[in-house]
């Protein structure tokens, strides 16, 4: 083993990117802001795409016509149903983020009374509704354009 | 007797290139804290564990560690509460390990002090030689009270997800603390904090992930003072934050009751006159 | 500008973006294929209400998506002074995607 130095570092601890993604045994609230992330990553990865694709139009209609073949297969269409479930969650998390933001939301501050429930867990109400909204929405995109087509 | 295993990281700085787990099976009696269990492991089979503790009653916030895999005060975590056989603990993270369980806290104080954490009044005569009380109604307290319990323990910085990475940001506690101080009527230095605290590495990098108010031991909603604070930054940024009138300090009694003369010594040294 | 300023347009094109994707969505992706077709597509460049739809669109989404991938960076220690080089770079880097995605429609609506 190597001797030590005569003044010690401390050792690095930080979790990284990894405490992003995980990072213990926290609530809902806390992997809401990693799903956030990572929906507005795909969305930003999408649109580059997206732009990309459209630049096909300057190329007139036969090169148009042969990118539509392309994406006319259902691959895609499971893609594109991915990339409208993004939407969906990050819009409506980043609507309930605006919000609290602001602290409209979330309550004014009062004397902490043991068991103690913070302004996050008081307004649980409002992340269940979130939620709902979320998987009625995407359950209805499901069925009306992707299933339905 | 009962017993509990406890898997703590050690980590010596002059033998070891990165923390390990130890483990330790101990007698388990009920109503025993995470930090009875590591001062059992100390006295009577490992005494070179290192971690830091004083109060043991949940004040000082010295006990800060991760056990079962969330920020914890030790000595407010009894070991039933956790329903497990087997307690995990290990250093705080996004803290720098200096031995074993104890981290390096430096970074937390300097950027609690770069907040300015005390009263910046207009007239700072009165707050530095004060002749009377403030007069602040119940309703003003209540606006910054809460966040007034922070015991600095960093758990919540700790928790952290913006801190885990970027070690510029202010991180929860001192945030939480620039809006204790800015909520505050008798406080003058709203203004400046919001300099300080409306920058690249400040209050924006802030998520609302929630993990600190979840690790407060205390309750002081560091999440719900930050928010609080972009709030107003914001109105203060569209002039429409008002400036909150300071309390004025209490008028001294019309009628003053006569003054009790201190009475004599009834044990009278040795060769002091009667 | 301070750091709030650029918050607050964050958030105008959020809510912004919310309105114009969520339509450009279920218009543009999950109608039957003729919305796809060449036809409909150039009837649409030629119209001035799609024109102005596709640049405020490109505007506010460009400008969130920048923002945020910025925020995600400046969380990597970014020292003060990367912090300013990295504020160039991604207005340049919007300035660029902005210029090539607006020719298209812009070509589309004059020819």
């Amino acid at each position: 083993m190597e001797a030590a130095s005569k003044q010690k570092v401390p050792l690095q601890n930080r979790l990284g990117i990894k405490g992003w993604v995980w990072a213990g045994r926290y609530k809902i609230e806390r992997y809401l802001y990693t799903l956030h992330r990572l929906t507005g990553l795909g969305l930003a990865a999408y649109i580059t795409i997206h732009l990309i694709a459209n630049g096909f139009r300057l190329g007139g209609e036969g090169n148009w016509t042969d990118l539509m073949n392309i994406f006319s297969n259902p691959g895609i269409k499971v893609g594109e149903y991915l990339v409208m479930a993004a939407f969906i969650i990050h819009a409506l998390n980043g609507g309930r983020l605006m919000l609290q933001h602001l602290g409209i939301t979330l309550g004014k501050p009062k004397p902490p009374v043991y068991p103690y429930v913070d302004s996050m867990r008081r307004r649980r109400p409002l992340i269940w509704v979130m939620l709902t909204l979320m998987a009625a929405l995407a359950i209805y995109t499901l069925v009306a354009f992707v299933i339905g087509e | 007797m009962e017993k509990i295993t406890f898997k703590v990281q050690r980590y010596d700085p002059d033998h070891d290139k990165k923390p390990r787990i130890q483990q330790f099976v101990i007698p388990f009696k009920h109503g025993m804290t995470v930090l009875d269990g590591l001062i059992y492991i100390k006295e009577n089979v490992d005494n070179t564990l290192s971690f830091r503790s004083s109060c043991r009653m949940g004040i000082c916030g010295s006990c800060g560690m991760l056990i079962n895999n969330l920020p914890m005060l030790a000595c407010h975590t009894p070991i039933e509460e956790l329903k497990k056989d087997t307690i995990t603990v290990k250093s705080l993270p996004n803290f720098p390990i200096v031995r074993d369980l104890v981290p390096d806290l430096s970074s937390l104080f300097a950027k609690h002090k770069s907040v300015k954490p005390y009263i910046i009044a207009p007239d700072m005569a009165e707050i530095e030689k004060p002749t009377a009380e403030f007069l602040q109604a119940q309703g003003q307290l209540e606006e910054f009270v809460q966040f007034a319990y922070c015991v600095k323990c960093g758990l919540c910085m700790a928790a952290c997800p913006t801190v885990a990475t970027d070690r510029h940001f202010l991180g929860p506690q001192p945030l939480a603390q620039a809006y204790r101080y800015s909520a505050d009527r008798r406080d003058g230095g709203a203004k400046e904090r919001f300099k300080h605290t409306d920058t690249h590495h400040g209050i924006w990098l802030c998520h609302l992930a929630g993990a600190c108010s979840e690790a407060c031991p205390k309750g002081v909603d560091p999440a719900l003072a930050m928010q609080l604070l972009k709030r107003a930054i914001i109105s203060d940024s569209l002039r429409l934050r008002k400036k909150p009138v300071p309390p004025s300090v209490a008028q001294p009694l019309a009628e003053k009751k006569p003054r009790v003369a201190v009475p004599e010594f009834t044990i009278k040294k040795p060769g002091a006159k009667s | 500008m301070r750091e709030v300023h650029w918050k607050l347009l964050q958030y105008i094109t959020g809510i912004g973006i919310f309105f114009l994707v969520g339509y450009h969505l279920i218009f543009s992706h999950f109608q039957s294929d003729e919305v796809t077709e060449w036809s409909s597509v150039s009837s649409r460049a030629a119209s001035a209400g799609w024109f102005t739809f596709y640049v405020l669109i490109l505007i506010f989404g460009i400008y969130h998506v920048l923002h945020g991938i910025r925020g995600i960076i400046l969380e990597f220690s970014l020292p003060q002074s990367a912090v300013k080089a990295l504020d160039w770079a991604i207005v340049l880097i919007g300035v660029a995607v902005f210029g090539y995605a607006v020719y298209i429609p812009i070509n589309g609506f004059i020819s």
